[in-house]
Protein backbone atom coordinates (compact mmCIF):
# COMPACT_ATOMS: atom_id res chain seq x y z
CA UNK A 1 0.00 0.00 0.00
CA UNK A 2 1.78 3.41 -0.86
CA UNK A 3 0.92 6.10 1.34
CA UNK A 4 0.00 8.92 -1.09
CA UNK A 5 -2.61 11.29 0.78
CA UNK A 6 -1.82 10.46 4.08
CA UNK A 7 -1.11 12.56 7.05
CA UNK A 8 0.79 11.12 10.32
CA UNK A 9 -1.91 11.77 13.13
CA UNK A 10 1.14 12.05 15.79
CA UNK A 11 2.84 14.77 14.20
CA UNK A 12 0.73 15.67 10.85
CA UNK A 13 3.79 15.01 8.41
CA UNK A 14 3.03 13.52 4.61
CA UNK A 15 6.25 11.60 5.28
CA UNK A 16 4.91 7.50 5.02
CA UNK A 17 6.78 5.15 4.09
CA UNK A 18 5.88 1.13 3.73
CA UNK A 19 8.29 -0.56 6.60
CA UNK A 20 6.73 -3.74 7.04
CA UNK A 21 8.17 -5.74 10.18
CA UNK A 22 8.39 -9.21 10.17
CA UNK A 23 5.24 -10.78 7.48
CA UNK A 24 2.91 -7.72 8.94
CA UNK A 25 2.22 -5.06 6.80
CA UNK A 26 3.06 -1.49 8.77
CA UNK A 27 2.26 2.46 7.46
CA UNK A 28 5.12 4.49 9.58
CA UNK A 29 5.81 7.79 9.88
CA UNK A 30 9.86 8.74 8.98
CA UNK A 31 9.87 11.81 11.07
CA UNK A 32 7.79 10.41 14.12
CA UNK A 33 8.53 7.00 14.18
CA UNK A 34 4.27 6.54 14.85
CA UNK A 35 2.86 3.57 12.82
CA UNK A 36 -0.35 4.73 10.72
CA UNK A 37 -1.85 1.49 9.84
CA UNK A 38 -1.44 -2.11 9.75
CA UNK A 39 -2.27 -5.18 8.05
CA UNK A 40 -3.48 -8.19 8.90
CA UNK A 41 -1.05 -10.18 10.84
CA UNK A 42 -2.42 -13.79 9.95
CA UNK A 43 -4.84 -15.41 6.85
CA UNK A 44 -7.43 -16.31 9.33
CA UNK A 45 -10.85 -17.25 7.61
CA UNK A 46 -13.38 -14.42 7.82
CA UNK A 47 -16.08 -15.09 10.56
CA UNK A 48 -15.94 -17.79 12.88
CA UNK A 49 -15.49 -21.33 12.48
CA UNK A 50 -17.88 -23.93 13.51
CA UNK A 51 -16.96 -27.03 15.07
CA UNK A 52 -18.54 -29.34 12.40
CA UNK A 53 -16.96 -27.39 9.76
CA UNK A 54 -13.50 -27.90 10.84
CA UNK A 55 -14.35 -31.60 11.33
CA UNK A 56 -16.11 -32.04 8.63
CA UNK A 57 -16.17 -35.16 6.06
CA UNK A 58 -17.81 -35.63 3.16
CA UNK A 59 -20.67 -37.95 3.49
CA UNK A 60 -20.26 -41.82 3.44
CA UNK A 61 -23.27 -44.38 2.29
CA UNK A 62 -24.08 -45.90 5.70
CA UNK A 63 -23.36 -49.18 6.05
CA UNK A 64 -26.82 -50.38 5.64
CA UNK A 65 -26.69 -49.05 2.33
CA UNK A 66 -23.82 -50.91 1.55
CA UNK A 67 -24.88 -54.31 1.87
CA UNK A 68 -28.08 -53.30 0.27
CA UNK A 69 -25.71 -52.67 -2.89
CA UNK A 70 -23.71 -55.25 -2.56
CA UNK A 71 -27.03 -57.73 -2.60
CA UNK A 72 -28.11 -56.09 -5.85
CA UNK A 73 -24.99 -57.35 -7.00
CA UNK A 74 -25.52 -60.42 -5.85
CA UNK A 75 -29.22 -60.47 -7.02
CA UNK A 76 -27.85 -59.76 -10.75
CA UNK A 77 -24.70 -61.69 -10.62
CA UNK A 78 -27.28 -64.80 -9.78
CA UNK A 79 -29.68 -63.97 -12.43
CA UNK A 80 -26.67 -63.49 -14.44
CA UNK A 81 -27.65 -60.31 -16.22
CA UNK A 82 -26.03 -57.70 -18.48
CA UNK A 83 -23.18 -55.27 -16.64
CA UNK A 84 -25.77 -52.63 -17.83
CA UNK A 85 -29.02 -53.82 -16.15
CA UNK A 86 -26.43 -54.18 -13.25
CA UNK A 87 -24.80 -50.71 -12.96
CA UNK A 88 -28.88 -48.98 -13.34
CA UNK A 89 -30.17 -50.99 -10.64
CA UNK A 90 -27.24 -50.28 -8.20
CA UNK A 91 -28.22 -46.19 -9.35
CA UNK A 92 -31.66 -46.73 -8.79
CA UNK A 93 -31.18 -48.34 -5.33
CA UNK A 94 -29.10 -45.16 -4.09
CA UNK A 95 -31.45 -42.91 -5.57
CA UNK A 96 -34.73 -44.95 -3.74
CA UNK A 97 -32.58 -45.75 -0.55
CA UNK A 98 -31.84 -41.84 -0.40
CA UNK A 99 -35.63 -41.15 -1.13
CA UNK A 100 -37.34 -39.73 2.01
CA UNK A 101 -40.24 -42.22 1.04
CA UNK A 102 -37.73 -44.89 1.98
CA UNK A 103 -35.09 -43.57 4.51
CA UNK A 104 -36.74 -45.01 7.27
CA UNK A 105 -38.75 -47.93 6.71
CA UNK A 106 -37.63 -50.94 7.95
CA UNK A 107 -34.72 -53.06 7.03
CA UNK A 108 -37.06 -55.91 5.52
CA UNK A 109 -38.78 -53.61 3.45
CA UNK A 110 -35.11 -52.13 2.00
CA UNK A 111 -34.14 -55.58 1.52
CA UNK A 112 -36.72 -56.14 -0.72
CA UNK A 113 -36.34 -52.32 -2.51
CA UNK A 114 -33.08 -54.74 -3.33
CA UNK A 115 -35.11 -56.61 -5.55
CA UNK A 116 -37.49 -54.31 -6.98
CA UNK A 117 -34.81 -52.04 -8.10
CA UNK A 118 -33.35 -55.64 -10.30
CA UNK A 119 -36.96 -55.62 -11.31
CA UNK A 120 -37.38 -52.24 -12.96
CA UNK A 121 -33.68 -52.18 -14.49
CA UNK A 122 -34.54 -55.40 -16.54
CA UNK A 123 -37.75 -54.14 -17.49
CA UNK A 124 -36.12 -50.80 -18.63
CA UNK A 125 -33.88 -53.00 -20.91
CA UNK A 126 -36.21 -55.64 -21.92
CA UNK A 127 -34.22 -58.19 -19.72
CA UNK A 128 -37.49 -61.72 -19.35
CA UNK A 129 -38.35 -61.55 -15.48
CA UNK A 130 -40.95 -62.16 -13.10
CA UNK A 131 -42.12 -60.94 -9.98
CA UNK A 132 -42.63 -64.60 -8.97
CA UNK A 133 -38.65 -65.27 -9.74
CA UNK A 134 -37.81 -61.89 -7.54
CA UNK A 135 -39.98 -62.96 -4.28
CA UNK A 136 -38.19 -66.14 -4.58
CA UNK A 137 -34.89 -65.03 -4.53
CA UNK A 138 -35.86 -62.66 -2.02
CA UNK A 139 -37.95 -65.25 0.39
CA UNK A 140 -41.16 -62.90 0.23
CA UNK A 141 -44.40 -62.86 -0.64
CA UNK A 142 -45.38 -61.59 -3.73
CA UNK A 143 -48.12 -59.01 -2.79
CA UNK A 144 -45.67 -57.39 -0.79
CA UNK A 145 -42.89 -57.62 -3.57
CA UNK A 146 -45.70 -55.88 -5.85
CA UNK A 147 -46.32 -53.23 -3.11
CA UNK A 148 -43.10 -52.06 -2.89
CA UNK A 149 -42.57 -52.13 -6.39
CA UNK A 150 -45.29 -50.07 -7.07
CA UNK A 151 -44.37 -47.42 -4.39
CA UNK A 152 -40.93 -47.08 -5.90
CA UNK A 153 -42.16 -46.72 -9.63
CA UNK A 154 -44.55 -43.66 -8.22
CA UNK A 155 -41.92 -42.11 -5.96
CA UNK A 156 -38.92 -42.57 -8.15
CA UNK A 157 -41.09 -41.70 -11.18
CA UNK A 158 -39.74 -44.22 -13.68
CA UNK A 159 -41.89 -45.75 -16.86
CA UNK A 160 -41.04 -49.02 -17.07
CA UNK A 161 -43.11 -51.18 -19.67
CA UNK A 162 -45.05 -53.67 -18.25
CA UNK A 163 -43.89 -57.91 -18.16
CA UNK A 164 -43.78 -58.64 -21.91
CA UNK A 165 -45.17 -62.06 -21.83
CA UNK A 166 -43.27 -63.00 -25.11
CA UNK A 167 -40.07 -61.70 -23.79
CA UNK A 168 -40.65 -64.03 -20.74
CA UNK A 169 -41.68 -67.69 -22.35
CA UNK A 170 -38.55 -66.89 -24.62
CA UNK A 171 -36.45 -67.31 -21.45
CA UNK A 172 -38.01 -70.01 -19.95
CA UNK A 173 -36.47 -72.98 -21.67
CA UNK A 174 -33.79 -74.89 -20.18
CA UNK A 175 -32.29 -78.30 -21.88
CA UNK A 176 -34.61 -80.91 -21.45
CA UNK A 177 -32.12 -84.23 -20.38
CA UNK A 178 -34.61 -86.18 -22.06
CA UNK A 179 -34.98 -89.23 -24.70
CA UNK A 180 -34.16 -88.51 -28.92
CA UNK A 181 -37.86 -88.79 -29.89
CA UNK A 182 -39.29 -86.33 -26.80
CA UNK A 183 -36.17 -83.93 -26.88
CA UNK A 184 -36.62 -80.92 -29.57
CA UNK A 185 -34.56 -77.61 -30.77
CA UNK A 186 -34.82 -74.96 -28.08
CA UNK A 187 -34.91 -72.54 -30.41
CA UNK A 188 -37.79 -73.79 -32.83
CA UNK A 189 -39.58 -74.03 -29.71
CA UNK A 190 -39.33 -70.44 -28.40
CA UNK A 191 -40.42 -69.26 -31.82
CA UNK A 192 -43.59 -71.39 -31.86
CA UNK A 193 -44.23 -70.93 -27.95
CA UNK A 194 -43.74 -66.82 -28.84
CA UNK A 195 -46.23 -67.25 -31.77
CA UNK A 196 -48.56 -69.45 -29.72
CA UNK A 197 -48.74 -66.00 -27.19
CA UNK A 198 -49.33 -63.83 -29.50
CA UNK A 199 -52.48 -65.61 -31.17
CA UNK A 200 -53.40 -65.83 -27.77
CA UNK A 201 -53.02 -62.08 -26.71
CA UNK A 202 -55.30 -61.66 -29.93
CA UNK A 203 -57.93 -63.53 -29.06
CA UNK A 204 -58.70 -62.28 -25.29
CA UNK A 205 -56.76 -65.24 -23.25
CA UNK A 206 -54.32 -63.11 -22.19
CA UNK A 207 -55.07 -59.79 -20.93
CA UNK A 208 -56.24 -59.98 -17.15
CA UNK A 209 -54.48 -63.44 -16.27
CA UNK A 210 -51.32 -64.46 -14.98
CA UNK A 211 -48.78 -64.81 -17.52
CA UNK A 212 -46.67 -67.40 -16.19
CA UNK A 213 -49.70 -70.52 -16.66
CA UNK A 214 -50.03 -69.14 -20.15
CA UNK A 215 -46.59 -69.29 -21.48
CA UNK A 216 -46.50 -73.30 -19.49
CA UNK A 217 -49.73 -73.34 -21.81
CA UNK A 218 -48.16 -72.32 -24.87
CA UNK A 219 -45.12 -74.27 -24.48
CA UNK A 220 -46.55 -77.48 -24.31
CA UNK A 221 -48.70 -77.23 -27.26
CA UNK A 222 -45.79 -75.63 -29.47
CA UNK A 223 -43.95 -78.61 -28.17
CA UNK A 224 -46.95 -81.19 -29.44
CA UNK A 225 -47.02 -79.46 -32.63
CA UNK A 226 -43.40 -79.74 -33.36
CA UNK A 227 -43.91 -83.51 -33.61
CA UNK A 228 -47.73 -84.50 -33.73
CA UNK A 229 -47.00 -88.02 -33.68
CA UNK A 230 -49.15 -90.26 -31.35
CA UNK A 231 -46.62 -90.44 -28.55
CA UNK A 232 -46.69 -86.39 -27.55
CA UNK A 233 -50.36 -86.52 -28.64
CA UNK A 234 -50.87 -88.53 -25.73
CA UNK A 235 -48.39 -87.16 -23.70
CA UNK A 236 -50.42 -84.96 -20.52
CA UNK A 237 -49.19 -81.58 -19.23
CA UNK A 238 -48.38 -83.14 -15.81
CA UNK A 239 -45.93 -85.87 -17.40
CA UNK A 240 -44.38 -82.43 -19.65
CA UNK A 241 -43.94 -80.49 -16.73
CA UNK A 242 -42.60 -83.43 -15.25
CA UNK A 243 -39.84 -83.71 -17.63
CA UNK A 244 -39.37 -80.02 -18.00
CA UNK A 245 -38.49 -80.34 -13.84
CA UNK A 246 -41.05 -77.52 -13.40
CA UNK A 247 -44.28 -77.21 -11.19
CA UNK A 248 -47.47 -77.72 -12.96
CA UNK A 249 -50.13 -74.86 -12.10
CA UNK A 250 -53.59 -75.27 -12.05
CA UNK A 251 -54.88 -72.95 -14.27
CA UNK A 252 -52.35 -73.83 -17.55
CA UNK A 253 -54.87 -76.79 -18.25
CA UNK A 254 -57.60 -74.30 -18.66
CA UNK A 255 -55.50 -72.15 -20.94
CA UNK A 256 -54.49 -75.33 -22.72
CA UNK A 257 -58.24 -75.48 -23.33
CA UNK A 258 -58.59 -72.37 -24.32
CA UNK A 259 -55.66 -71.91 -26.75
CA UNK A 260 -57.00 -75.34 -28.47
CA UNK A 261 -60.75 -73.24 -28.67
CA UNK A 262 -59.44 -70.64 -30.31
CA UNK A 263 -57.30 -72.86 -32.86
CA UNK A 264 -60.46 -74.95 -33.69
CA UNK A 265 -61.95 -71.26 -34.78
CA UNK A 266 -58.92 -70.86 -36.82
CA UNK A 267 -58.63 -74.35 -38.05
CA UNK A 268 -62.41 -74.68 -39.62
CA UNK A 269 -61.36 -71.50 -41.48
CA UNK A 270 -58.59 -73.39 -43.43
CA UNK A 271 -60.00 -73.75 -46.90
CA UNK A 272 -57.67 -76.87 -47.80
CA UNK A 273 -58.74 -78.97 -44.83
CA UNK A 274 -61.64 -80.60 -44.43
CA UNK A 275 -63.94 -82.80 -41.74
CA UNK A 276 -64.64 -81.46 -38.36
CA UNK A 277 -61.67 -79.43 -36.48
CA UNK A 278 -61.74 -80.88 -33.23
CA UNK A 279 -59.16 -79.91 -30.00
CA UNK A 280 -57.63 -83.37 -30.93
CA UNK A 281 -56.74 -83.47 -34.20
CA UNK A 282 -55.93 -79.24 -34.29
CA UNK A 283 -52.57 -79.78 -33.01
CA UNK A 284 -51.29 -81.58 -36.37
CA UNK A 285 -52.71 -78.17 -38.07
CA UNK A 286 -51.32 -75.94 -35.67
CA UNK A 287 -48.51 -74.78 -37.87
CA UNK A 288 -50.49 -74.15 -40.98
CA UNK A 289 -52.54 -71.51 -38.66
CA UNK A 290 -49.51 -70.12 -37.03
CA UNK A 291 -47.94 -69.05 -40.30
CA UNK A 292 -51.59 -67.82 -41.66
CA UNK A 293 -52.44 -66.35 -38.34
CA UNK A 294 -53.50 -63.18 -39.79
CA UNK A 295 -55.38 -64.19 -42.63
CA UNK A 296 -56.91 -66.86 -40.61
CA UNK A 297 -58.07 -64.25 -38.15
CA UNK A 298 -60.06 -62.10 -40.90
CA UNK A 299 -61.89 -64.91 -42.32
CA UNK A 300 -63.26 -65.96 -39.46
CA UNK A 301 -64.34 -62.93 -38.46
CA UNK A 302 -65.87 -61.94 -41.74
CA UNK A 303 -67.50 -65.49 -41.61
CA UNK A 304 -68.87 -64.66 -37.99
CA UNK A 305 -70.38 -61.30 -39.50
CA UNK A 306 -72.14 -63.33 -42.21
CA UNK A 307 -74.15 -65.65 -40.49
CA UNK A 308 -77.37 -65.53 -41.33
CA UNK A 309 -79.62 -62.93 -39.04
CA UNK A 310 -82.20 -66.21 -38.10
CA UNK A 311 -79.63 -67.51 -35.71
CA UNK A 312 -79.03 -63.89 -34.44
CA UNK A 313 -82.32 -62.94 -34.23
CA UNK A 314 -82.57 -66.40 -31.71
CA UNK A 315 -79.74 -65.66 -29.56
CA UNK A 316 -81.43 -62.07 -28.80
CA UNK A 317 -85.04 -63.43 -28.03
CA UNK A 318 -83.49 -65.68 -25.62
CA UNK A 319 -80.73 -63.00 -24.05
CA UNK A 320 -83.74 -60.57 -23.90
CA UNK A 321 -84.18 -61.86 -19.64
CA UNK A 322 -80.82 -61.62 -19.35
CA UNK A 323 -79.52 -58.58 -20.63
CA UNK A 324 -76.39 -58.37 -19.08
CA UNK A 325 -73.14 -59.40 -19.79
CA UNK A 326 -73.71 -61.80 -23.24
CA UNK A 327 -72.73 -59.73 -25.53
CA UNK A 328 -69.54 -62.35 -25.40
CA UNK A 329 -71.80 -64.82 -26.90
CA UNK A 330 -72.21 -62.27 -30.10
CA UNK A 331 -68.71 -61.85 -31.24
CA UNK A 332 -66.27 -64.27 -32.24
CA UNK A 333 -63.40 -63.32 -29.95
CA UNK A 334 -64.55 -62.01 -26.57
CA UNK A 335 -62.45 -63.17 -23.03
CA UNK A 336 -63.65 -66.28 -21.79
CA UNK A 337 -65.30 -65.34 -18.58
CA UNK A 338 -67.75 -63.19 -20.46
CA UNK A 339 -68.18 -66.02 -22.57
CA UNK A 340 -68.91 -68.01 -19.99
CA UNK A 341 -70.11 -66.46 -17.10
CA UNK A 342 -70.77 -67.12 -14.02
CA UNK A 343 -74.22 -67.74 -12.78
CA UNK A 344 -74.93 -64.60 -11.17
CA UNK A 345 -78.12 -65.11 -8.08
CA UNK A 346 -80.61 -62.52 -8.92
CA UNK A 347 -81.11 -59.53 -6.62
CA UNK A 348 -83.75 -58.31 -4.63
CA UNK A 349 -83.65 -54.85 -4.66
CA UNK A 350 -85.13 -53.82 -1.30
CA UNK A 351 -85.29 -49.94 0.14
CA UNK A 352 -85.46 -47.65 -2.41
CA UNK A 353 -87.35 -45.40 -0.59
CA UNK A 354 -85.12 -45.68 2.96
CA UNK A 355 -84.20 -42.23 4.30
CA UNK A 356 -82.42 -43.49 7.13
CA UNK A 357 -84.14 -41.58 9.81
CA UNK A 358 -87.23 -43.90 10.23
CA UNK A 359 -89.05 -45.25 12.98
CA UNK A 360 -87.15 -48.43 14.56
CA UNK A 361 -89.95 -50.76 16.65
CA UNK A 362 -89.07 -52.16 19.59
CA UNK A 363 -90.04 -55.71 18.47
CA UNK A 364 -87.35 -55.39 15.14
CA UNK A 365 -84.73 -54.99 17.91
CA UNK A 366 -85.61 -57.60 20.36
CA UNK A 367 -85.37 -59.63 17.89
CA UNK A 368 -81.23 -59.15 17.64
CA UNK A 369 -81.55 -59.76 21.80
CA UNK A 370 -81.46 -62.90 23.31
CA UNK A 371 -84.03 -64.12 25.88
CA UNK A 372 -82.68 -63.95 29.34
CA UNK A 373 -82.93 -67.70 29.09
CA UNK A 374 -81.21 -68.25 25.70
CA UNK A 375 -78.36 -66.09 27.41
CA UNK A 376 -77.81 -68.16 31.03
CA UNK A 377 -77.90 -71.32 28.90
CA UNK A 378 -75.71 -69.96 26.05
CA UNK A 379 -72.84 -69.13 29.02
CA UNK A 380 -73.52 -72.49 30.42
CA UNK A 381 -72.60 -74.31 27.08
CA UNK A 382 -70.03 -71.93 26.86
CA UNK A 383 -68.48 -72.81 30.48
CA UNK A 384 -68.92 -76.36 29.60
CA UNK A 385 -67.02 -76.37 26.13
CA UNK A 386 -64.20 -74.57 27.78
CA UNK A 387 -64.42 -77.38 30.65
CA UNK A 388 -64.22 -80.25 27.98
CA UNK A 389 -61.60 -78.23 26.21
CA UNK A 390 -59.21 -78.01 28.98
CA UNK A 391 -59.96 -81.80 30.50
CA UNK A 392 -59.85 -83.66 27.19
CA UNK A 393 -58.22 -81.97 24.54
CA UNK A 394 -57.91 -84.33 22.00
CA UNK A 395 -61.52 -85.10 21.63
CA UNK A 396 -63.64 -82.90 19.68
CA UNK A 397 -66.53 -81.32 21.52
CA UNK A 398 -69.72 -80.72 19.51
CA UNK A 399 -71.84 -78.54 20.88
CA UNK A 400 -75.38 -77.07 20.19
CA UNK A 401 -76.26 -73.79 21.48
CA UNK A 402 -80.20 -73.37 21.85
CA UNK B 1 -81.71 -52.62 -16.36
CA UNK B 2 -82.04 -51.33 -19.89
CA UNK B 3 -80.14 -53.59 -22.45
CA UNK B 4 -80.84 -51.75 -25.52
CA UNK B 5 -79.43 -48.01 -24.33
CA UNK B 6 -76.45 -47.52 -26.10
CA UNK B 7 -75.85 -44.30 -23.82
CA UNK B 8 -76.96 -45.15 -20.32
CA UNK B 9 -74.84 -47.17 -18.31
CA UNK B 10 -76.02 -48.64 -15.07
CA UNK B 11 -73.76 -47.72 -12.03
CA UNK B 12 -74.54 -49.94 -9.10
CA UNK B 13 -74.07 -49.30 -5.32
CA UNK B 14 -72.78 -52.75 -4.02
CA UNK B 15 -71.17 -51.82 -0.63
CA UNK B 16 -70.87 -48.59 1.57
CA UNK B 17 -69.17 -48.35 4.81
CA UNK B 18 -69.57 -45.95 7.52
CA UNK B 19 -68.75 -45.19 11.13
CA UNK B 20 -70.27 -43.48 14.14
CA UNK B 21 -69.94 -43.51 17.95
CA UNK B 22 -71.71 -44.39 21.04
CA UNK B 23 -69.94 -42.32 22.94
CA UNK B 24 -69.55 -45.40 26.05
CA UNK B 25 -67.49 -47.44 26.72
CA UNK B 26 -68.80 -50.79 25.51
CA UNK B 27 -68.70 -54.52 27.22
CA UNK B 28 -68.05 -56.75 23.97
CA UNK B 29 -68.59 -60.08 26.28
CA UNK B 30 -72.15 -58.80 27.56
CA UNK B 31 -72.82 -58.00 23.74
CA UNK B 32 -71.35 -61.43 22.70
CA UNK B 33 -73.36 -63.33 25.61
CA UNK B 34 -77.23 -61.16 25.20
CA UNK B 35 -76.31 -60.44 21.47
CA UNK B 36 -77.51 -62.55 19.15
CA UNK B 37 -76.12 -62.60 15.59
CA UNK B 38 -73.29 -61.83 16.63
CA UNK B 39 -69.00 -63.44 16.53
CA UNK B 40 -66.86 -62.21 19.02
CA UNK B 41 -63.26 -61.99 18.60
CA UNK B 42 -61.23 -61.64 21.35
CA UNK B 43 -57.62 -61.97 19.73
CA UNK B 44 -58.64 -58.82 18.07
CA UNK B 45 -60.90 -57.21 20.29
CA UNK B 46 -64.19 -56.38 18.49
CA UNK B 47 -67.46 -57.89 17.96
CA UNK B 48 -69.08 -58.50 14.36
CA UNK B 49 -72.75 -58.01 14.87
CA UNK B 50 -75.12 -58.66 11.03
CA UNK B 51 -78.20 -57.43 11.28
CA UNK B 52 -80.87 -58.84 8.71
CA UNK B 53 -82.55 -55.71 7.41
CA UNK B 54 -80.82 -54.02 6.09
CA UNK B 55 -77.83 -56.80 5.59
CA UNK B 56 -75.20 -55.07 7.23
CA UNK B 57 -72.13 -56.01 9.66
CA UNK B 58 -71.05 -54.11 12.19
CA UNK B 59 -67.32 -54.24 13.94
CA UNK B 60 -67.53 -52.97 17.71
CA UNK B 61 -64.83 -51.88 19.81
CA UNK B 62 -65.09 -51.50 23.08
CA UNK B 63 -63.75 -47.66 22.56
CA UNK B 64 -67.45 -47.19 21.18
CA UNK B 65 -66.39 -46.68 17.59
CA UNK B 66 -68.51 -48.99 15.37
CA UNK B 67 -68.13 -49.77 11.32
CA UNK B 68 -70.99 -50.48 9.12
CA UNK B 69 -70.45 -52.61 6.14
CA UNK B 70 -72.55 -54.19 3.81
CA UNK B 71 -75.44 -51.33 3.38
CA UNK B 72 -76.20 -50.67 -0.14
CA UNK B 73 -77.05 -46.98 -0.12
CA UNK B 74 -75.81 -44.22 2.21
CA UNK B 75 -79.42 -44.01 3.78
CA UNK B 76 -79.28 -47.33 4.52
CA UNK B 77 -76.13 -47.26 6.48
CA UNK B 78 -77.38 -44.62 8.14
CA UNK B 79 -80.68 -46.77 8.99
CA UNK B 80 -78.46 -49.70 9.86
CA UNK B 81 -76.27 -47.56 12.12
CA UNK B 82 -79.31 -46.24 14.13
CA UNK B 83 -80.74 -49.61 14.19
CA UNK B 84 -77.69 -51.07 15.86
CA UNK B 85 -77.36 -48.14 18.37
CA UNK B 86 -81.01 -49.11 19.56
CA UNK B 87 -79.92 -52.40 19.73
CA UNK B 88 -76.96 -51.86 22.35
CA UNK B 89 -78.99 -49.08 24.09
CA UNK B 90 -81.76 -52.02 24.72
CA UNK B 91 -78.93 -54.25 26.41
CA UNK B 92 -78.17 -51.33 29.02
CA UNK B 93 -75.32 -49.64 27.23
CA UNK B 94 -75.69 -45.70 27.63
CA UNK B 95 -75.63 -44.97 23.70
CA UNK B 96 -75.68 -41.25 21.88
CA UNK B 97 -75.84 -42.00 18.34
CA UNK B 98 -73.01 -39.32 16.91
CA UNK B 99 -70.81 -38.77 14.13
CA UNK B 100 -71.76 -41.00 11.90
CA UNK B 101 -69.82 -40.47 8.69
CA UNK B 102 -69.60 -42.64 5.30
CA UNK B 103 -66.70 -43.22 4.91
CA UNK B 104 -66.15 -45.49 1.44
CA UNK B 105 -68.85 -46.06 -1.57
CA UNK B 106 -68.33 -49.12 -3.88
CA UNK B 107 -69.65 -49.38 -6.90
CA UNK B 108 -69.43 -51.52 -10.07
CA UNK B 109 -70.36 -50.67 -13.84
CA UNK B 110 -69.90 -52.98 -16.48
CA UNK B 111 -68.72 -52.05 -19.88
CA UNK B 112 -70.04 -53.84 -23.22
CA UNK B 113 -66.42 -54.54 -24.56
CA UNK B 114 -63.54 -55.97 -23.62
CA UNK B 115 -60.77 -54.07 -22.65
CA UNK B 116 -57.08 -54.60 -23.58
CA UNK B 117 -55.19 -54.21 -20.38
CA UNK B 118 -51.89 -53.51 -22.06
CA UNK B 119 -52.44 -51.00 -24.36
CA UNK B 120 -55.18 -49.19 -22.07
CA UNK B 121 -51.84 -48.68 -19.53
CA UNK B 122 -49.58 -47.48 -21.81
CA UNK B 123 -51.78 -44.86 -23.12
CA UNK B 124 -52.77 -43.52 -19.50
CA UNK B 125 -49.60 -43.68 -17.51
CA UNK B 126 -49.18 -42.86 -14.76
CA UNK B 127 -52.51 -42.66 -13.51
CA UNK B 128 -52.58 -46.32 -14.36
CA UNK B 129 -50.82 -48.84 -13.56
CA UNK B 130 -51.14 -52.93 -14.41
CA UNK B 131 -49.34 -55.74 -12.95
CA UNK B 132 -50.77 -59.55 -14.31
CA UNK B 133 -48.75 -61.56 -11.81
CA UNK B 134 -50.58 -59.50 -8.59
CA UNK B 135 -54.07 -58.25 -9.42
CA UNK B 136 -55.78 -59.33 -12.92
CA UNK B 137 -57.84 -55.46 -13.00
CA UNK B 138 -55.58 -52.02 -14.08
CA UNK B 139 -55.92 -49.69 -11.64
CA UNK B 140 -56.86 -46.18 -12.16
CA UNK B 141 -56.38 -43.51 -9.77
CA UNK B 142 -58.12 -40.51 -9.80
CA UNK B 143 -55.90 -37.82 -8.06
CA UNK B 144 -58.36 -35.28 -7.55
CA UNK B 145 -61.15 -37.21 -6.75
CA UNK B 146 -59.50 -39.31 -4.29
CA UNK B 147 -61.00 -42.44 -6.40
CA UNK B 148 -59.88 -45.76 -7.66
CA UNK B 149 -61.22 -47.51 -10.66
CA UNK B 150 -60.49 -51.29 -11.26
CA UNK B 151 -60.83 -52.04 -14.68
CA UNK B 152 -61.06 -55.81 -15.71
CA UNK B 153 -60.31 -56.97 -19.38
CA UNK B 154 -64.16 -58.80 -19.20
CA UNK B 155 -65.45 -54.35 -19.68
CA UNK B 156 -66.59 -54.44 -15.60
CA UNK B 157 -65.64 -51.67 -13.67
CA UNK B 158 -64.72 -50.95 -9.98
CA UNK B 159 -65.55 -47.85 -8.61
CA UNK B 160 -64.38 -47.28 -4.68
CA UNK B 161 -63.15 -44.43 -2.21
CA UNK B 162 -59.86 -45.70 -1.38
Amino acid sequence: MSAAGMTCPGCGSTNIVDDDLYSQAQLVCVDCGSVVSEGVLANDPVGDVSFSRTTAVAKKPCANQIKGLQRVKAICRILMVNSEIEALSQTYYKMAYEHKAFLKVSLQKKDILTGCCVLVSCRLLNWPITIGTISCLLDADPMVVGAVYQEMVKNLSIEAPIVNEVLVSASNFKTFDVPEELAENSRDLTKRAVALVELAADSWIVTGRKPIPIMMAATYLAWQSLKPNKHRLKFSLDKFCQIAKVKKLKPAMKRVAEIKEVLCKLGKEIPWVGGAMTPNNVIQQVECILQHRYALLRRAMRTHEDTPVTSVVKQNGSNSQDPSGNWGKRVLFAPPCVIHPKKRRVEQCEHKDVTGDEEISDSEIDSYIRTPREARDFSQTQELKNEADTEVPKTAVTLVAT
Amino acid sequence: MDSSSDEALDIIVTNVVATFRTRCHLNLRTIALEGSNVIYKPEVGKVLMKLRKPMITASIWSSGKIICTGATSEDEAKLGARRLARCLQKLGFKVRFSAFRVVNVLAVCSMPFAIHLIDFTKNNRPIASYEPELHPAATYRIKNLKATIQVFSTGSLTVTGI
